[in-house]
């Protein structure tokens, strides 16, 4: 017998009102503990919508959310935030404590965790995000970087087994957006379920397994981010472009190259290919 | 989640397209001079109905209207209900605990009643039948300084962004487990810090941003600037405006002459 899902949407429909357009149309999507997805495809797609009948933000026009196998419509949001995370792509739409340690405090204080345990909880989601040693400072005196990760860490810090993060890595340079998504990752190989909604297709490519294309309101594209960024016919109706190195490490396959997840890895491995030799100009 | 961007209904009627917004901001102030000159409940009604044929020939809706008229109608029963109790001349009808209810006293609060729903729907209406570029405009062209408009258009445009700021700001907290449902409403206003405190930083870094990016688009250095919208005040305009000035006097006169009052001497 397989595992019940963490979410599992059974087609879903969604507007916003009453003779308003649908947003959703017929959605189905199971997801695993332990999955880190990617939802992508262009603005109006309906990916946030989506993401919000995952914690009963949204409530299903028609068809059903389960939670853990539980029905969303059946449960508070304060109780589902015990297992569905969401962290919002604007950190300033949340943080307003005087102190990060207060501001990472404050989730897993609303969910009736005892003093002791919140301490704990708070400490080990601010070591995680690598803001241990701003724990006093004033969220708003902190970089806009920093302060994305202050609000992971309070998302982190209710311990929910599912985390859904929209446009993880926004407004973040090179190195923040491969610190965030590192940390992802982890999460995920320690079980959790991370559901990221992105623009950026070169993290997708080189941190997560599984993608879901959006379009239109329907999932029009689901399986393995390889396979996904091989259907051309669904990037194009979702106006995606695969990132460079997944597109050149896919014309190369004919010379032993394989499914390249950044640039560094298409280099290392054309680089092996070619046995290491280098032009007299020092290029591969 | 969608917000609406304003109160304004584009419709293909005269009142939207051919009156001038100064002309209906003179009515607006008229229909004002003319609810708080009588508290004669027949005469309001009249006024009250006249405004609804307004309403319709504006092309406006039962669902365009129907926030403000319920708003009327309960700021109406209100009036019924509140009245009575400060009014004791006539003859009681009947008693409800200590108050006695008297006739006179529940005409005047009809008429109370009445008076703050013509401001209402005509406020509203005119919100309705005016667009916010042309509200401004219509400002400026009375006489306003162009800054003063620029905020007031601001202001106006700022409100549904910041309404969709704190459907966010409202959604993010609460996905961290804040309950802002439950509990007294003392509880409940100290539970909104976490709303609040976002809602003004974002506010207040919007308008700092706005005034930075107008600064850099030259805005203030002059003291006078043109303005893409050409109002036009036709013969009609002067028609309808000098119908307005003989309502208004002739509203004062007949009150003065002691017309359209229900109480002498009150309201």
């Amino acid at each position: 017998m397989s595992e019940t899902p963490i979410i599992d949407v059974a087609d879903v429909h969604f507007s916003y009102g009453p003779g308003l357009p649908e947003v959703l149309k017929g959605v189905n999507l199971s997801i695993q503990r332990g999955e880190f997805v990617a939802v992508v495809g262009q603005n109006g797609a309906g990916k946030t919508t989506l993401a919000k009948h995952f914690n009963g933000l949204n409530k299903a026009t028609l068809g059903k959310v389960k939670i853990a196998g539980q029905p969303v419509e059946d449960q508070a949001l304060a109780v589902i935030a015990r297992t569905i995370g969401y962290c919002y792509q604007n950190p300033d739409h949340q943080i307003f404590s005087s102190s990060v340690v207060k501001e990472v405090g404050f989730g897993p204080g609303n969910l009736g965790y005892p003093p002791d345990q919140v301490n704990s909880l708070v400490e080990n989601a601010l070591k995680l995000v690598g803001l241990t040693a701003l724990r006093d400072a004033h969220p708003f005196s902190l970089g806009r970087g920093q302060r994305q990760l202050v609000a992971v860490a309070s998302v982190l810090a209710m311990d929910p087994p599912v985390l859904v993060i929209d446009e993880p890595t926004t407004g973040m340079d090179r190195k923040g957006s491969a610190a965030i998504m590192e940390l992802l990752s982890q999460w995920a190989s320690d079980g959790r379920s991370i559901i990221a909604i992105t623009h950026d297709m070169d993290i997708v490519a080189e941190y997560i397994p599984r993608s879901i294309v959006m379009s239109g309101g329907e999932i029009i594209a689901d399986g393995p981010t390889q396979e996904v960024f091989r259907n051309q016919a669904a990037l194009t109706r979702a106006h995606l472009v695969a990132p460079a190195a997944v597109v050149v490490s896919d014309r190369l396959v004919s010379y032993g190259v394989k499914y390249a997840r950044s640039v560094d890895d298409a280099v290392q491995q054309v680089t092996s290919i070619c046995g290491g030799r280098r032009s007299h100009a020092g290029r591969v | 989640m969608p917000v609406g961007y304003s109160i304004y209904r584009d419709r293909p009627s005269p009142i939207h397209k051919r009156i001038d917004p100064r002309t209906k901001m003179l009515w607006l102030v008229v229909l004002f001079g003319v609810a708080l000159s009588f508290n004669q409940p027949i005469i309001l009604g009249v006024v009250a109905v006249g405004l609804l044929l307004v309403a319709r020939v504006a092309k406006l809706t039962w669902s365009d209207l129907r926030a403000f008229l319920l708003l009327s109608l309960w700021l109406l029963l209100l009036s019924v209900a509140i009245w009575p109790a400060y009014i004791h001349q006539g003859s009681m009808l009947f008693a409800v605990g200590p108050v006695a209810v008297t006739g006179p006293g529940l005409l005047f609060g009809l008429a109370m009643g009445l008076r703050i729903d013509i401001m209402l729907i005509a406020a509203s209406i005119w919100m309705m039948t005016t667009s916010p570029q042309l509200l401004t405009a219509g400002l400026l062209a009375i006489g306003l300084p162009y800054k003063a408009g620029l905020a007031m258009a601001s202001a106006i445009r700022f409100i549904p962004l910041m309404n969709a700021e704190r459907v966010t700001i409202v959604e993010a907290q609460r996905a961290r487990g804040l309950d802002l449902a439950h509990g007294n409403p003392a509880r409940r206003a100290f539970r909104a810090a976490p709303v609040l405190v976002p809602l003004f930083s974002r506010a207040f870094l919007t308008a700092q941003n706005l005034t930075v990016a107008m600064d850099a688009r030259g805005f203030g250095a002059g003291k006078t600037r043109t303005n893409i919208i050409r109002l036009d005040f036709t013969p009609l305009d002067r028609m309808i405006c000098a119908l307005a000035v003989i309502v208004l006097i002739g509203s004062v006169v007949l009150r003065l002459m002691g017309i359209g009052g229900l109480i002498g001497g009150t309201g």
